[in-house]
């Protein structure tokens, strides 16, 4: 037997994991200052997780355009997991900046929060550099658990109780399919990576009618498609989006999906290429079927925060457009929409944020009447925000969308196309209501309770910038995000 | 390829087959007599005292978790000790980052109080 | 193509985003409505003399008279490219003046003024940019950014049916878009994939080679955007609504500048674009213009509010555009954009004096109102002239689009001319029984009863000299119309 030293060092390549890494030594670090902190301050912890994101955001750039594979291949830190990275490291900032005060107001200044969203980050941009199901897999289960920990984090709500239980069991549930999945995969080809699989398939002459294959495709989809909250697997979405503290259903709208979406995208365009033909026709059924129901559901919601549930999985909707294009622009599409998801979505949340009172029960259309009056920052924000989410230019939301549905355009889905504009024009209705509550209701709240957070504000005035800037200018991101497909 | 799963399946078949029908075919033709005795939850033993519902004081779980925690950090250290002279420096490090992970939480858990009794 | 002027200070950048830099002052100081009012005058008035010096600089000029092209967005070869010619100029130039008049009918805007005047200044970069794009994702752009000030203005400081309106509007112009900006990235990748030249450029554009099918359904997906903004007879059913409760300054907007995007959009893109699925819709474009002119004016007459009145007469007016655009000859396109620049200024001007009769009268019901004439003499002999000119007496502004219609419609097809001529009649029917009954009769209770106020009379002068001036001497508007038409029924635009 050979030195096992040598082998392990030789696959050994901390490059390639430095930013979850250093995300992970913030995270521990953090956990033992919280202790010797008294209880209750949890400033400090706050800002210190801050630098940490910021840290691993710099150390993630500094990685651009060198591609650093390790640990025998189960890792790679390409463009591809560097543009999610970053995707993943400013949702968290702006989730955290908002987090600090709403944690006082609701009564749970309960410092472990920071931690716990830095290590779901860490599992974030694993599952967005893994090349190896089993890497892939265990990025889900860290981000995964300290999401379930998170969105019922209020132990002494029944709502947030309701949804970290409801997450946690149809998370477990769908983690299992997930694995059959891989199972099923390894079964036939005999590896867990992800090129290794693309290749087993290839040399299979009929691959694409192997009922193995295609079980193990389907179900690791399954496992794909529940965190990312595409129809039918999103009958969590709207409880625990509902039932969890307000940012981290922010973060988890935006963050977590888009490490889903990245691993999704490397696992079927990568492994799953020989099958793109069914693939794709399932991806389409399921877009289409995504975004209506997200959508029409929408329509029926008085609360704002589970409307706006709904209309992330319309999005997700739009998302898998991108998936069905299979082409370049429909994935960079992705990567791009799922950017510019996160400042739109999680700048909407912020608001909300805001104008909640103790225990959130104003959230509703009526709670919101008059807001662009008595509040007019909070409102201009949200109406910016809103106008994104319909999809209307100058804002993040149209180029975003613009550059999906061109991507499936070029593919030749013209109906495709067509049925996702039809649904952005229903989802007019539902934002517009907010939109006429806001603006042509007389105020029935003064808004007295709302303190203008300075960090919370912070982390509006930046998703406005980036709605803005990714509106106005799209030009270099999208360069950018074409340049990060592998 | 699938043909070979065949005596998997009829071996399911059987196993299923035999298990639902011992229950079925017991409680067909077996003979019932129930008595106070035999209807408890254990027939023998101890004669129950209050309800199984009754609730545990937490800390008995956390407990029980920690010790499976640190438990887990005894069986990777036996077959690391095992070979440890040919891991030699390199697999020494890597065992001190896992054992530093551990020593953090279990800060974490003494400071929190999670080791305290009262 | 290159321009043919290269303009050295950049003077159509600064004509559209004046406006919005007034915007941003009226947001800053929104707690001085006094400071908010005059900011907004002055940056109308700017761009007016903007526009007015750029029109004088232009006089005899030919092709683009103003050109402007920078890179936008790189990666799907996007494009800032502003160009003007005789056309965009002339509409540039009434949006710039109806800004002026919305801002000045709304000088007493109690109600939240910093926003509504942000909101106006807005609205006009919207439309500037609209008449000015040559490229079709920026034209997209503003063709959506007219949409949400206007929104907000019928939905915040509109009157009693307001949201209902406002939601309509919406939906409706935004529906359609959606088809236009679908048609755009369709036109786009097919023109992409046969030359490799990913550009949203209209020039580009226009090269590209389309089967039948594919020309015929993109140029539905362009004009359903455009009809349903014109309106056309059946899109049309927003406008009333839309129309009835917009406050003063959204009315003149509305109906002064924002139907005249649509016939825009369809000259200059759906049209060139599209030659041939074109030449094949103009039958039922002519049909469904003198459907819409008739059924329009049918309804108006049994109106009981003046906007409501207006509004159809606005639908009935367009039909006449559409149709001389239908008929697709020089003389009919120039009468129809002629028409098209008066019946903005006609109908701006009554819908700012129905603003001044319900301010004194506090209501737009005809039945409620009567015997002007004898309280108001002024303001009464200023609504007259502009209810003559609407329902196209000669001499008046718009006589002389409708006439040149009509010339250019017996010549495309005399039944077309006659059924038109027809229409003429109609809209006689329903602004006269306008005139009857609030000018004359008996005198109702009124709120106030003094005459026009000098703010009034500098609105009102301007555009009533224009009425008679373009009823008179169109010449010098027909003159920058003439190369730019031509062009664009000839070859679909510049060389």
């Amino acid at each position: 037997m050979e030195n096992l030293a040598q082998i392990a060092m030789e696959s050994v390549n901390f490059q390639a994991i430095m930013p979850s890494l250093v995300l992970c030594c913030f995270g521990m670090v953090l956990l033992l200052v919280s202790v010797f902190l008294e209880r209750g301050r949890t400033a400090p912890i706050c800002w210190l997780s801050i630098i940490g994101l910021v840290v691993t955001g710099i150390i993630s750039i500094n990685g651009w355009n060198d591609p650093q594979a390790g640990f025998a291949g189960g890792v790679v830190l390409d463009n591809f997991a560097t543009f999610f990275n970053l995707t993943c490291l400013i949702a968290a900032g702006l989730t955290i900046l908002m987090s600090d005060s709403y944690l006082h107001r609701e009564g749970y200044p309960v410092a472990e929060y920071y931690p716990l969203i830095l290590f779901t980050t860490a599992g974030a941009m694993w599952m967005a550099s893994g090349t190896d199901l089993m890497t892939i897999f265990l990025g889900l289960e860290v981000l995964s658990v300290s999401l379930y920990v998170l969105a019922g984090f209020f132990r002494g709500q029944l709502r947030s109780n309701e949804a970290g239980l409801k997450y946690f069991f149809l998370g477990a549930f769908s983690t299992g399919f997930m694995l059959y999945g891989v199972a099923l995969l390894y079964g036939v080809t005999g590896t867990t990576k992800v090129a290794g699989i693309a290749e087993a398939i290839r040399l299979m002459p009929d691959a694409s009618s192997n009922p193995m294959i295609i079980a193990g495709a389907i179900l690791l989809s399954i496992g794909f498609l529940f965190k990312i909250g595409a129809a039918p697997f999103h009958m969590w979405t709207p409880d625990v989006y509902q039932g969890a503290p307000t940012p981290i259903t922010a973060f988890m709208s935006a963050g977590p999906k888009a490490a889903a979406f990245a691993a999704f995208m490397r696992v079927t365009y990568i492994s799953l290429d020989s099958l793109q033909v069914d693939m794709s026709a399932m991806f389409w059924v399921l877009a289409v079927l995504t975004m209506t129901i997200g959508n029409f559901v929408a329509i029926a919601q008085k609360d704002v925060k589970r409307m706006l549930a709904f209309s992330s999985i319309s999005h997700a909707g739009y998302a898998l457009v991108g998936m069905v294009a299979w082409n370049e622009v429909g994935f960079s599409g992705i990567l791009f929409y799922m950017l510019v998801y996160t400042f739109m979505n999680i700048g909407a949340f912020a608001v909300l944020v805001l104008i909640g009172k103790q225990g959130e029960d104003n959230l509703t259309l009526d709670g919101m009447a008059g807001l662009g009056y008595k509040r007019p920052f909070l409102g201009v924000a949200m109406a910016i925000f809103l106008f994104s989410l319909m999809g209307l230019p100058p804002t993040a939301g149209f180029t975003g969308k613009f550059f999906i549905f061109a991507g499936a355009l070029k593919a030749g889905y013209v109906w495709l196309a067509i049925l996702g504009v039809l649904n952005s024009a229903v989802s007019l209705y539902y934002y517009l209501r907010v939109m006429v509550y806001m603006y042509f209701r007389d105020p029935v709240e003064d808004f007295s309770w709302v303190k203008m957070e300075m960090a919370t504000i912070v982390s509006i005035l930046i998703a406005i910038a980036g709605v803005l800037y990714l509106g106005v200018l799209p030009g270099p991101v999208m360069e950018l995000a074409k340049l990060s497909i592998f | 390829m699938l043909e070979n799963y065949l005596p998997v399946l009829v071996l399911i078949g059987i196993a299923v087959a035999f298990a639902v029908g011992s229950v079925v075919m017991s409680g067909l033709i077996g003979m019932k007599k129930p008595s106070a005795v035999k209807l408890a939850p254990y027939e023998c033993g101890m004669p129950l005292v209050g309800s199984a519902r009754e609730r545990f004081s937490v800390k008995f779980y956390i407990i029980a978790m920690l010790f499976i925690l640190f438990d887990i950090e005894a069986v990777f250290l036996y077959p690391w000790a095992v070979m440890f002279k040919r891991l030699g420096m390199f697999g020494f490090v890597e065992m001190g980052v896992f054992i530093a992970i551990l020593l953090v939480g279990f800060i974490y858990v003494w400071k929190k109080g999670a080791l305290e009794w009262e | 193509m290159t321009p043919d002027v290269a303009t050295p200070f950049p003077l159509l950048s600064l004509l559209l985003w004046l406006p919005l830099g007034g915007t941003l002052l009226c947001l800053l100081l929104r707690h001085s409505s006094n400071l908010c009012r005059w900011i907004s005058l002055l940056t109308t008035l700017t761009v007016l003399v903007v526009a007015l010096g750029m029109a004088v600089s232009s006089i005899g000029g030919s092709g683009w008279l103003f050109y402007e092209d920078a890179a936008w967005i790189e990666p799907f070869g996007i494009r800032y490219t502003l160009g003007m010619d005789g056309i965009s100029l002339l509409l540039v130039l009434l949006t710039a003046l109806l800004q002026v008049a919305a801002i000045l009918i709304s000088w007493r805007q109690k109600q939240r003024p910093a926003l509504f005047y942000a909101l106006v200044l807005v609205m006009e970069t919207g439309i500037i940019g609209v008449f000015l794009s040559l490229d079709l994702i920026l034209f997209y752009l503003f063709w959506e950014l007219m949409l949400i000030p206007m929104f907000f203005l019928i939905g915040v400081w509109g009157h009693e049916n307001r949201v209902y309106a406002a939601v309509k509007f919406f939906f409706f112009t935004l529906a359609g878009s959606l088809f236009l900006l679908l048609a755009i990235i369709w036109l786009y990748l097919l023109h992409g994939g046969q030359t490799g030249d990913y550009s949203f450029a209209l020039d580009a554009l226009r090269q590209t080679v389309l089967t039948p099918g594919q020309e015929m359904i993109l140029y539905i997906g362009f004009m359903l955007a455009f009809i349903v903004k014109v309106p056309l007879f059946p899109f049309h059913t927003w406008l009333p609504d839309a129309h009835t409760e917009a406050p003063p300054a959204g009315s003149v907007d509305l109906a002064g500048l924002l139907l005249k995007t649509g016939v825009y959009g369809m000259i200059r893109f759906a049209f060139p674009l599209f030659p041939a699925a074109a030449q094949k819709s103009l039958p039922f474009l002519a049909i469904l213009a003198l459907v819409g002119i008739f059924y329009a004016a049918w309804i108006a007459y049994v109106q009981t509010d003046m906007k409501r009145v207006i509004a159809y007469s606005s639908v009935a007016h367009l039909g006449f555009v559409i149709l001389g655009l239908a008929a697709w000859n020089q003389l009919a396109w120039e009468g129809s954009l002629l028409l098209m620049i008066n019946h903005g200024i006609t109908t701006g001007g009554l819908f700012v004096m129905i603003a001044m009769i319900q301010d004194r009268s506090g209501t737009r019901e005809l039945g409620k109102l009567g015997g002007l004439w004898t309280v108001f003499p002024n303001l009464s002999a200023f609504f007259l002239l502009f209810c003559l000119s609407s329902l196209g007496l000669p001499g008046l502004a718009n006589f002389a689009g409708e006439i040149l219609v009509l010339l250019g419609a017996f010549k495309a097809d005399p039944l077309w001319g006659g059924m038109a001529v027809a229409g003429v009649v109609f809209s006689a029917a329903y602004m006269l029984r306008v005139v009857q009954s609030a000018l004359w009769g008996e005198s109702k209770k009124l709120a106030r009863n003094d005459d026009l106020a000098v703010r009034e009379w500098l609105i009102l002068v301007p555009l009533a000299a224009l009425v008679v001036l373009l009823g008179v001497y169109p010449a010098p508007v027909l003159e920058f119309l003439r190369e730019p038409v031509s062009l664009l029924l000839e070859t679909g635009g510049m060389p």
